[in-house]
């Protein structure tokens, strides 16, 4: 199955790199490189310029990940399994859910300046309330009667945590981050493009401003691994940990 | 022993109160089974989920070996009426999951848990998924769960009444037999004549719908042998059968 999964990936890459090499014979301008010579320049360049920038665009990505997430489960879980505070926190939640990050990013860039931390606040601004419903919305679904074992032992809320709430909403909690995960790559692409020296988004456009294209392709093909590296550790994560969602 | 008495539970909403079981008055002695059997939405759930220290909203007094029942205090075997295994636990986890919760690994040891498992006939079954399972084997496991607790009371909600008549029957006899070898308190809920009065040394009719007992009567039967087959049991069975037919056809028409 695994093997299976890895082969299907091969292909999808040998295919696109097809394309694109057809493409780049056809047209025939410096806009558009032949992968072969992308991948030269990317085995020239790597170490030496990219990696940096990748590794600023991953600890971006991960801290406003991991900050999404500590402060969206436990929110989630409180509006899921108390509706009290669901009544108090869901209107709030409604209200800001829809307004498009992006557009709070000049404020963010007032508020925490043009580094790092406004960066990563719009990360985690993208992705914490997907998380937030996407939790409440799992813990609302489980049955009343999934409880009742528990409740009869007398469990406190920390086994209750533990052996319903967060087993029960996981499978949304990811599915949620991957979703949102795609959102933020791209808007960080977009913040990279000011205000630092340092991340793809940076890196791209610098390349593209030097009309390199060389390096600009070399670019948007880490950019690219970058996302794939994130989504199969999800996925794996989530083969992993929801394995009981997929016998049957 | 389980003692209720002038046991009334109502169900509030935003508009109205609906008395769902009052004035119930109930006795079963340690080590004693009792049956319940009513029609459906008669209150039976509802009375068990009081015992099992769900419902804390009651009036009147439900004391498990004298103490008002404390789901922190007393262990209490709970099977639901849909047997409340965890989907995302293997069955091995989902046994051991009362005595992780009670803080109390050595209720069992390893050898007993196999023991248990393998009396029950799912040894190995220890690392599937509930839904890996069919109906009979998820019961299996409730049983295997409940028993393994050790409990002061064990509570069953229509245990075997999802499974078809053969497994029913088969499921009845390996319950006896752990219940002789554990000896615990038991109040189950069931619709089938036949199995409250194979199961239950005593049996309490509830009415259709004012909520409470309209008899309870001691099974002379209970403990025989092969049971099943004894001319004697059918008789009972229809007899009880028309007095319950009865009883609730009255309350209907009333
Ligand atoms: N949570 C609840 N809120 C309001 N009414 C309820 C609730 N649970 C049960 N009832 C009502 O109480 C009555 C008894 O229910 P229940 O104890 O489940 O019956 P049984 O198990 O005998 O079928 C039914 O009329 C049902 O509609
Ligand atoms: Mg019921």
């Amino acid at each position: 199955m695994g093997k299976l999964v890895g082969m299907w990936y091969l292909l999808a890459a040998v295919v696109l790199t097809a394309i694109w090499f057809v493409v780049a014979q056809i047209v025939d301008l410096p806009i558009i490189p032949s992968p072969v010579r992308v991948v030269e320049n990317l085995a020239d360049i790597f170490m030496q310029y990219i990696a940096i920038h990748s590794l600023y665009s991953l600890w971006r990505i991960v801290a406003g990940l991991l900050l999404a997430v500590v402060v969206g489960l436990p929110m989630g879980v409180l509006m899921g399994y108390f509706p009290k505070t669901d009544k108090f926190l869901a209107p709030v939640v409604y209200l800001t859910y829809p307004v498009p990050k992006i557009a709070l990013l000049p404020i963010l860039m007032l508020l925490f300046g043009v580094g790092d931390l406004s960066k990563i606040f719009m990360i985690f601004l993208i992705i914490v309330f997907q998380v937030v419903v996407a939790v409440r919305d799992g813990i609302r679904a489980i049955p009343t009667e999934t409880y009742y074992p528990l409740y009869s032992l007398g469990a406190s809320f920390k086994d209750i945590f533990f052996e319903v709430l967060w087993p029960a909403s996981l499978p949304k909690f990811i599915t949620a981050i991957r979703v949102a995960l795609a959102t933020a790559i791209s808007v960080l692409f977009f913040t990279e493009t000011f205000g630092t020296q340092y991340g793809m988004g940076y890196f791209i456009m610098d390349a593209w401003l030097r009309v390199n294209y060389l390096e600009m392709y070399s670019g948007i093909v880490v950019l690219s691994l970058l996302g794939l590296i994130l989504f199969t550790t999800i996925d794996f994560i989530e083969k992993y940990a929801c394995d009981w969602q997929y016998k049957n | 022993m389980i003692s209720i008495e002038n046991l009334s539970v109502k169900y509030k909403s935003d508009s109205d109160i609906y008395t769902a079981i009052s004035g119930i008055n109930l006795m079963v002695p340690d080590g004693g089974t009792l049956a319940i059997i009513g029609p459906s939405g008669c209150g039976k759930s509802t009375l068990l989920k009081v015992v099992a220290g769900l419902i804390p909203d009651y009036e009147g007094t439900v004391h498990i070996n004298g103490e008002e029942v404390n789901p922190k205090k007393q262990t209490i075997g709970f099977m639901p009426q849909n047997y409340g295994l965890l989907p995302w636990r293997t069955v091995y986890d989902n046994i051991r999951l009362g005595m992780k919760i009670k803080r109390a690994p050595e209720l069992l040891d390893r050898k007993m848990l196999k023991k248990l498992m393998r009396q029950l006939g799912i040894e190995g079954l220890g690392h599937r998924y509930p839904v890996e399972l069919s109906g009979g084997q998820q019961q299996r496991v409730a049983l295997a769960r409940v028993f393994a607790l050790q409990p002061d009371v064990l509570l069953m909600d229509e245990p075997f009444s999802a499974l078809d008549a053969i497994t029913r029957e088969e499921m009845q006899d390996i319950f006896l037999k752990l219940w002789h070898k554990f000896n615990v308190s038991t109040i189950f809920v069931t619709h089938y004549v036949e199995e409250a009065l194979y199961l239950g040394q005593r049996i309490a009719v509830l009415s259709a719908n004012s909520g409470n007992i309209s008899m309870i009567l001691d099974n002379p039967l209970f403990g025989g042998k092969d049971i099943r087959q004894d001319p004697e049991f059918f008789a009972m069975s229809l007899k009880l059968r028309n007095t319950v037919k009865k009883d609730w056809n009255q309350a209907w028409e009333n």
